[in-house]
């Protein structure tokens, strides 16, 4: 049998899992709230697996020799939202699901005209230019949706441009970083045993350092300037391989971040919540010191699906559906979701040590950091470990940019562990 | 390229771990401390379809119980509450706009349910018909109603405790409020000047007046800086530098004794004792008996204010040793140091909660009595209890006097600056056997012995 098969035969019998925990988790939810009548369930249960069928196919049709453990993972991150989506906003659920086939057309799209991933390699300054045009566009035109400036509207329309935008960004950096990585690599200042990179090789980080800045500034947007700017350094010690850049990075960090606490109240006050949610548990602190309630009803078995209270919880849908699933599938969800997403990271990193070039290797490592850094700072927040930023949690939060950004990446990711 | 791209994996993934960790931390181990916080709504959303614990008396009868109420798909369980004003110093409230207070909200854990290791297993424990623990108190229902009376209409708190236990037996606050109509009355409480939502007997914070003077005279007895045959003198006043210190009504007591100067509260002989024994053994008494620190009560007492000693002036040393200055204390700090005296020098941690069971009678847990403190030693102990018996006996607190029992105790007429003096009556009884520390303060109640004595009278006629 050829590796393809052996490939796609995992993932079909992984799918089948997914569409097992899809249809276990709405007979709860609908039984409990009895919200969804039985039709429109079977209709929703139906189109779910027929997305899968439809996807598992196209890559069988196109011999698709991709990691079988991607779609799958990601398969299931999405079906635990539906069914959480389902049981907080049964109203939004066939949005989500809508939502949920864009990112699967999203995710066709890139595995049929992306096989070789490192074609995007060319066109590297053109796709940096149009994530910076993004971001400006959201400047300029950015509506203030929940408190981030950040959506865009066209007419019925409505999306994060952020979302794409990091995505074209980690494209261009992984271009541009390997062209320029050696030279990181071998920068020298002053001589003897101990030597710095040359200031003038420092500019890019200037660059980020600036865009981080000005997004958190301008758009108030901590989430996307955080994960932005850890992204790029990850990116650049993967490059260059010189702990130098990150401490310099993190310096920089630190002190735009303290300048801002001093400078800018919506970001002094997010620290302070983080500092100290209970100094006032029932002004600003509200939302987080209500998701640890939900967090710590849950225990470790959970209080079963359907049956807590998440709904205290504002934002429970969107943001904060960590905190859902921590109140009603307990620390064994919230570890199991963990350990799903650690999954797809590591055969995320797996795909670029496996890449044939060094472009498609940065470009896995980067996108798989983003995810990485994505997830943890929306986990971390939502838990106080550290200051809650608003991003979403990828693949399972309610949100139409969000999730095709998300199989946008998983489909990058599918292309690259094809050619490893 | 390859090996840095190694490095990150691992520290990312590293970083995951770090996140796991924590999550079992916070919903493994803090989980219960979050359930029990008196801002989570979960507990009070439970209890309408998971009946709640009864709070039930010494006797066994029930302070508060939860109903069924509603019908149909509005079934719900309501709490009910038994003579509710009387006992809503301890019970507190439960309610969906305004959280909880009082045992409802230090006791939520075990009335609510979550404690019980079943709740603790998910969907599955859905299986078993759920039902909160009942909790008991070793509050005596009767006496908490002779004492609520006995306070009539005036503004005050009332601590009935034993002894050699530390049980307390009653706990009154007056002015109180109805638990069951809280929601319906909240915004006519917060608006009452006279905050009836306090529970002056633990968080009441009054000056002890002369009433702290049975402490001072122990400490001097322990001390050795005086004895029964010291003889004082009062001409009325004592001058202390630029500051002089009154006798009431500055009538001269003449040639006293300490039994005659604890008897007659002399202003004089105390601010005299004070001044011997000196800042440091003042302080060290003060810590000695408890009032330095928060005793682990089911409720959330306050701490008793104690002077600066190092800091204070001899007029002010002086001003302290007869309960007046910057000393603010607590009723049930008042009951904590009457019980060292009645119990061989020896303060029992004070009890509220007896035991915790669930519905089927089997104990979950007990609570034994405990040893808090060890003040002064048994000797001191009784010195000052027969000192004591003599302010009852012929002194400023014959008030207080059942035919029949040897009580003794020591009243205190504390001025502040709200207004008439606070009134205070602390004492224990029977003398031989000591059974019940009472403590009665009557806000801005006058004298002492005119007003709060006749309260603890009543209470020491109904118990004994």
């Amino acid at each position: 049998m050829l590796k393809t098969d052996v490939n796609r035969k995992i993932e079909r019998e992984l799918l089948g899992l997914v569409a097992v925990t899809l249809i276990i988790g709405w007979t709860i939810v609908a039984s409990y709230t009895g919200l969804l009548t039985p039709l429109p369930l079977a209709g929703v249960l139906f189109g779910c697996c027929v997305i899968f069928v439809i996807l598992h196919g196209l890559l069988r049709y196109l011999k698709h020799g991709g990691d079988p453990l991607l779609l799958p993972i990601a398969g299931m991150l999405a079906v635990i939202g539906l069914v959480f989506v389902s049981r907080l906003q049964p109203a939004l659920l066939l949005y989500q699901l809508t939502w949920f086939a864009t990112g699967a057309i999203g995710f066709a799209v890139i595995t049929c005209w992306l096989r070789k991933p490192e074609q995007l390699r060319l066109y590297k300054y053109l796709i940096g230019i149009c994530g910076l045009l993004l971001m400006l566009l959201t400047i300029i035109f950015g509506v203030n949706i929940g408190g981030n400036k950040s959506w865009l509207v066209l007419g019925q329309l409505r999306f994060e441009p952020a979302e794409f935008a990091k995505i074209l960004l980690v494209i261009f950096l992984a271009g541009y970083l390997e062209e320029k990585g050696k030279l990181l690599a071998d920068s020298r200042w002053g001589t003897g045993k101990f030597t710095l990179p040359h200031p003038l090789h420092l500019g890019p980080m200037l660059v980020m350092w600036g865009i981080a800045l000005i997004l958190l500034v301008i758009e108030k947007d901590l989430g996307a300037a955080l994960l932005y700017y850890s992204t790029f350094l990850t990116m650049l010690y993967m490059a260059s391989g010189r702990l130098f850049y990150v401490g310099l990075g993190s310096v920089l960090m630190v002190l735009g971040g303290w300048l801002s606490y001093h400078l800018f109240d919506h970001v002094r006050v997010r620290f302070d919540i983080w500092l100290n949610p209970w100094a006032e548990p029932e002004g600003i602190g509200y939302q987080i010191v209500q998701s640890l309630f939900a967090l710590g009803a849950g225990g470790i078995l959970g209080t079963g699906l359907s049956t807590g209270s998440p709904e205290f919880v504002p934002a429970v849908h969107t943001d904060f559906v960590f905190a859902a699933i921590g109140e009603e599938l307990g620390l064994a969800g919230t570890l199991m979701i963990l350990l799903l997403y650690v999954l797809l990271i590591y055969r995320g990193f797996r795909a670029a040590m496996l890449a044939k070039n060094e472009f498609c290797a940065l470009l896995a490592a980067g996108l798989s950091s983003l995810l990485a850094w994505q997830t943890f700072v929306i986990v971390g927040g939502v838990t106080k470990l550290v200051p809650l930023t608003g991003v979403t949690l990828p693949f399972i939060s309610y949100g139409g940019s969000s999730m095709l950004a998300s199989f946008i990446i998983l489909g990058l990711l599918h292309n690259i562990s094809e050619n490893g | 390229m390859k090996e840095s791209i190694r490095r990150v994996t691992i520290f990312l993934l590293g970083l995951f771990i770090v996140l796991g960790a924590y999550l079992t931390y916070l919903q493994a181990f803090q989980g219960s401390k979050l359930n029990a916080h008196a801002l989570n709504r979960r507990s009070r959303e439970m209890s309408k379809t998971v009946p709640r614990g009864s709070i039930i008396d010494k006797n066994g009868n029930n302070v508060v119980r939860s109903v069924p109420a509603g019908s149909g798909k509005n079934a719900y369980y309501a709490r009910e509450y038994v003579d509710g004003a009387i006992f809503a110093p301890l019970t507190g409230f439960i309610s969906d706009k305004y959280g909880k207070t009082g045992l409802e909200n230090s006791y939520d854990q075990y009335l609510s349910g979550i404690a019980n290791p079943r709740f603790q297993l998910g969907p599955i424990s859905r299986l078993w018909q759920r039902r909160g623990y009942n909790i008991t108190l070793s509050v005596d229902g009767n006496l908490q109603r002779t004492a609520y009376q006995a306070l009539g209409n005036h503004r005050g708190a009332i601590i009935v405790m034993e002894p050699g236990t530390g049980r307390i037996l009653a706990m009154v606050s007056k002015p109180t409020f109805d638990p069951a109509q809280i929601d319906k009355s909240w915004q006519d409480i917060l608006a009452n000047p006279e905050s009836p939502l306090l529970n002056r007997a633990i968080q009441g914070l009054y000056p002890p007046g002369s009433a702290i003077k049975p402490l001072v005279a122990a400490a001097a007895l322990e001390e050795g800086v005086s004895n029964l045959q010291k003889i004082y003198k009062s001409p009325g006043y004592l001058k202390i530098g630029n500051y002089t210190l009154h006798e009431v009504n500055d009538q001269p007591l003449g040639e006293l004794s300490l039994e005659k100067a604890l008897a007659l509260s002399s202003n004089v002989a105390f601010g005299q004792i004070g001044l011997d024994l000196g800042r440091d053994r003042v302080a060290k008494y003060f810590d000695k008996f408890g009032f330095n620190r928060e005793p682990a009560l089911a409720l959330p007492a306050e701490k008793s204010r104690l002077p600066q000693f190092n800091k204070l002036a001899d007029g002010e040393l002086a001003q302290t040793a007869i309960g007046q200055g910057e000393l603010l204390v607590t009723p049930l700090s008042m009951a904590l140091m009457t019980a060292a005296l009645a119990n061989q020098g020896v303060i029992m941690k004070p009890l509220l909660v007896t035991a915790v069971t669930d519905t089927q009678g089997q104990t979950i847990k007990t609570f034994k009595p405990e040893v808090w403190l060890n003040p002064v030693d048994p000797q001191t102990a009784n010195t000052v209890q027969a000192l004591m018996e003599e302010v009852v006996a012929w002194g400023t607190g014959t008030a207080a006097k059942v035919r029949g029992i040897r009580i003794a105790g020591k009243t205190g007429t504390a001025e502040n600056p709200h207004g008439p003096a606070h009134a205070w009556f602390i004492g224990f009884a029977p003398v031989e056997k000591p059974r019940l520390v009472v403590v009665v303060i009557v806000e801005n109640g006058g004298s002492g012995g005119a007003v709060a004595a006749p309260v603890a009278r009543q209470i020491f006629a109904e118990a004994l």
